[in-house]
């Protein structure tokens, strides 16, 4: 008799099971992102409507990524590809192309006045790094937006109303970083960093990033990089340095003791850190990095 | 006389082989004593006991109060990197550090003590010289003249003519006898038994069991010599432990 | 003027330039003589094990405390000491000579030594451990150092006899006393204390080539063991001071900049040195009359 009862309830339930799931409507909309940092700024703006998965992880180089079959496989899966652009991913086109290129390639950074990569070298390249700038990560926020509502139409009034939120909460992002930055007084606003990358947040919030010319930080530092790095501190009247790739903290210290500048935290540039880690989401890794160069910056 | 050094049933050897085998008997002080026997007979094992390098297999060595710095011990195969940089006078030197100490400086008395030594073996105007850059002779002389500044008791000499010129044997012959002279006992491992006779009053006729010992007329007869070769050279593998081990 | 901005600016300009230097310096200090000492023991390549064997050690030390100075030393000496005693012990006791004893525990030492910091630090810490940061000398290292150094030379002048003896002749001081073992532990102690304090500078691969490499270059040109002390201790100083420049002027670490200046400074030894130098041996010139 109790038997009877149990099978007519699994049979019930399975039945509700779609009907249940019939109110999510379809099935999520799959994109992938080139990395860490795009892919979380998608998830903010498609919610539940979308999957997203990220070709480069967490703490990965966007740089220097070679791609995989399976990484292939996952875009031919994909409706919608978000890539950088200016740049940064040579190798989205081919992998895209090898991949049967059924799904609609979004540029996040279309629209935003790019910044050449060394401005003052004189080098063409652009600087890829927009997303450091919180006002360009607002237009990233509208090309992805845009992207979500061609692909999936019925999620319009859903997508909109979420990157909307999202952007408010961008905008507040941005005006606490500029009251936290505004606060340094003018002689103190050069800092030295091994990376590159900064050259739209510096742009945008008035601090100078600087980076020694020809120093190797992989490997062992010869006389000549240290000496380069400390010219170019005194030179320029640096105030904190920001060196994370010169690993010995020995090595860190005897720059800082020689040059009389404080030692920065570790700046997060190209992706974002596991989720137990300061930068985990967008939104912290620019607070993270606000905060590191507010506290080494004050007097 | 008094008895400076006492073997009593002494068993020296190497891994359970004895190479000196039940010798019983006394140094007297003052005695100028050759050890005389055919290869393997046990004289390079007997001085290696006798100064300590060495301990016995069974039986005893007294050395009474001889301590180490009495000793003065020249080994056959002297074990000296003749390569390293050091010359004649540093090695003659060493024969003073004994006394010197870790701390010692070398004062003038020393210098001229050095000098002295190295004049006395022929060797003035060597001074300097490598080691590496001398005759084996001319080596041998040196090794003579650290021996007279260790001023030592007892001097322990293994075979030291070996490939020797006859000039040098001379010199160094005449050292002997100076010690000789001083009182100081002497024993020298020899094959040259015709050298033995004519400079050594003592012998010790050894075939790894002593066969004689006593004044060398009395020992070196063609007899004893006769019963020294007929031992056996090679260690025995099939040889049982000795009943007499004490 | 080229001169000077070349040979001199450097060291004038830039603090960390001095006190690599001075680092440098005093390691020649302690390291030359010891060398010296090692290289006519025929203990040359014992050296090197001995600077492998100082890792795990360091690598305890780095795991429990990071990049402290106190700790590293203080591990890197144990480990070194450790070993040394071990592989002389087995080399007493057993068959086995003291050179194939040594070679199987540093061995083991260095692969130990390269898992532990493998464990806590990055491919970097590891480079740290094997190059060192002779550029990153801080106050406490530079007197770790030079101290290391005034020990060396002191306990070296009260132990020379003894230890000079137990290299020409040892049976001799077999036979004179009972010191030649305490004497060569003692040795071997300042072997591993100047290897841990070439550590800091040099990291453990090249740590050795301060105490080798100009000693054994020094046997090319004099035949005294004093002057060739003297020499090891110019050379060392000199590789200090030509490296740190090479590494100013071109891209070239420091560390190994140092040990390639002592290198060079050895192949022309080899070819050119006085004392049994090939070019000699070539060309010897006419003989002398007497």
């Amino acid at each position: 008799m109790g038997a009877r009862y149990l099978s007519i309830a699994c049979a019930a339930l399975l039945m509700a099971g779609p009907a249940v799931a019939q109110d999510r409507g379809r099935p999520k909309i799959k994109v992938v992102a080139t990395f860490s940092i795009l892919a979380d700024i998608a998830r903010n703006v498609g919610g539940d409507r979308i999957e997203v998965a990220s070709l480069v992880g967490p703490n990965g180089d966007v740089h220097v990524f070679t791609p995989t079959p399976a990484d292939a496989k996952a875009i031919a899966a994909a409706e919608i590809v978000v890539e950088n652009g200016l740049g940064l991913e040579g190798w989205i086109e081919r992998l895209v192309n090898a991949s049967g290129a059924r799904a609609a390639v979004v540029v996040a950074s279309a629209g935003i006045k790019s910044r050449l990569a060394d401005a003052d070298h004189g080098r063409a390249d652009p600087d890829p790094h927009a997303w450091q700038s919180v006002a360009d990560a607002q237009i990233y926020v509208a090309n992805i937006r845009d992207a979500l509502v061609r692909a999936d139409p019925a999620g319009k009034a859903f997508y909109q109303a979420s990157a909307a939120a999202y952007l408010a909460r961008l905008e507040a992002l941005d005006q606490d970083a500029h009251n936290a930055l505004g606060k340094i007084p003018a002689d103190r606003r050069k800092v030295i960093t091994t990376h590159n990358a900064f050259g739209y947040f510096g742009a945008a919030y008035g601090i100078a990033f600087l980076a020694p010319q020809g120093v190797s930080t992989e490997s062992e530092p010869s006389a000549r990089d240290v000496a380069t790095i400390i010219t170019l501190i005194k030179v320029e009247k640096i105030s904190a340095i920001f060196l994370e790739n010169v690993a010995d903290p020995r090595l860190l210290d005897r720059i800082a003791k020689e040059t009389g500048t404080k030692i920065g935290g570790r700046l997060y540039s190209d992706a974002l850190t596991d989720p137990g880690g300061p930068a985990s989401t967008y939104i912290d890794l620019i607070r993270h990095n606000v905060h590191q160069l507010a506290a080494a910056l004050a007097d | 006389m008094t008895a400076l050094v006492k073997f009593r049933n002494v068993t020296l050897g190497y891994e359970r082989h004895p190479a000196v085998h039940h010798l019983d008997g006394a140094v007297e002080k003052g005695t100028l004593l050759a050890v005389v026997g055919p290869n393997g007979a046990g004289k390079s094992t007997l001085f290696k006991g006798l100064v300590g390098l060495l301990k016995p297999l069974a039986g005893q060595i007294e050395r009474g109060v001889l301590r180490t710095r009495d000793i003065a011990y020249l080994p056959q195969i002297a074990d000296i990197d003749r390569s390293f940089p050091i010359n004649v006078y540093d090695i003659v030197a060493m024969g003073l550090w004994r006394n010197a100490g870790l701390f010692g400086g070398i004062g003038d008395k020393d210098r001229e003590k050095i000098h002295d030594a190295v004049a006395a073996v022929g060797l003035t105007g060597f001074e300097r010289r490598s080691i590496a850059t001398l005759s084996g002779g001319q080596m041998q002389r040196v090794l003579f003249a650290r021996l007279l500044l260790q001023d030592a008791n007892l001097i322990v000499l293994d075979e030291p003519f070996t490939a020797i010129d006859a000039k040098t044997t001379d010199d160094l012959l005449a050292i002997v006898h100076r010690w000789h002279g001083e009182k100081r006992t002497v024993l020298a491992a020899l094959h040259d038994l015709d050298l033995v006779r004519t400079n050594f009053p003592d012998v010790l006729l050894l075939a790894r069991e002593p066969v004689a010992w006593g004044p060398s007329n009395t020992v070196l007869t063609a007899e004893n010599l006769l019963k020294a070769r007929q031992m056996c050279e090679a260690f025995d593998d099939q040889a049982a432990a000795c009943v007499d081990a004490a | 003027m080229l001169i000077y901005k070349a040979l001199i600016a450097p060291f004038f300009e830039f603090e960390f330039m001095r006190r690599a230097l001075v680092g440098a310096c005093a390691l020649a200090l302690g390291a030359g003589p010891v060398g010296v000492l090692l290289m006519l023991r025929r203990m040359s390549l014992m050296g090197d094990a001995m600077a492998h064997a100082i890792l795990p050690g360091a690598a305890i030390g780095f795991l429990l405390a990071g990049f402290n100075l106190f700790a590293l030393t203080v591990g890197g000496l144990a480990a070194g000491l450790v070993v040394a005693l071990l592989a002389g012990f087995v080399a007493r006791t057993t068959e086995l000579k003291e050179d194939a004893a040594l070679a199987a525990f540093f061995l083991v030492s260095l692969a130990i030594g390269v898992t532990i910091v493998s464990l806590r630090g990055s491919n970097i810490d590891l480079l740290h451990f094997l190059f060192g940061s002779v550029l990153a000398l801080d106050n406490q290292t530079l007197v770790l150092i030079a101290s290391i150094a005034t020990l060396s030379l002191g306990v070296l002048s009260v132990i020379w006899r003894p230890l000079v003896l137990d290299c020409v002749d040892p049976g001799f001081l077999r036979s004179v006393s009972r010191s030649g073992a305490p004497v060569h532990t003692l040795f071997l102690a300042l072997v591993v204390l100047n290897l841990v304090g070439a550590f800091h500078a040099l990291g453990t691969l090249l740590a050795v080539g301060m105490m080798m490499l100009p000693a054994v270059a020094s046997r090319f040109w004099v035949r005294d063991i004093t002057p060739m002390i003297l020499m090891a201790i110019g050379i060392g100083m000199l590789s200090g001071y030509a490296g740190l420049l090479l590494s100013f002027h071109t891209a070239v670490p420091a560390g190994p900049a140092i040990i390639l200046v002592a290198g060079l400074v050895y192949a022309g030894s080899v070819i050119f040195g006085r004392v049994g130098g090939l070019a000699r041996q070539l060309f010897p010139g006419r003989h002398l009359e007497a």
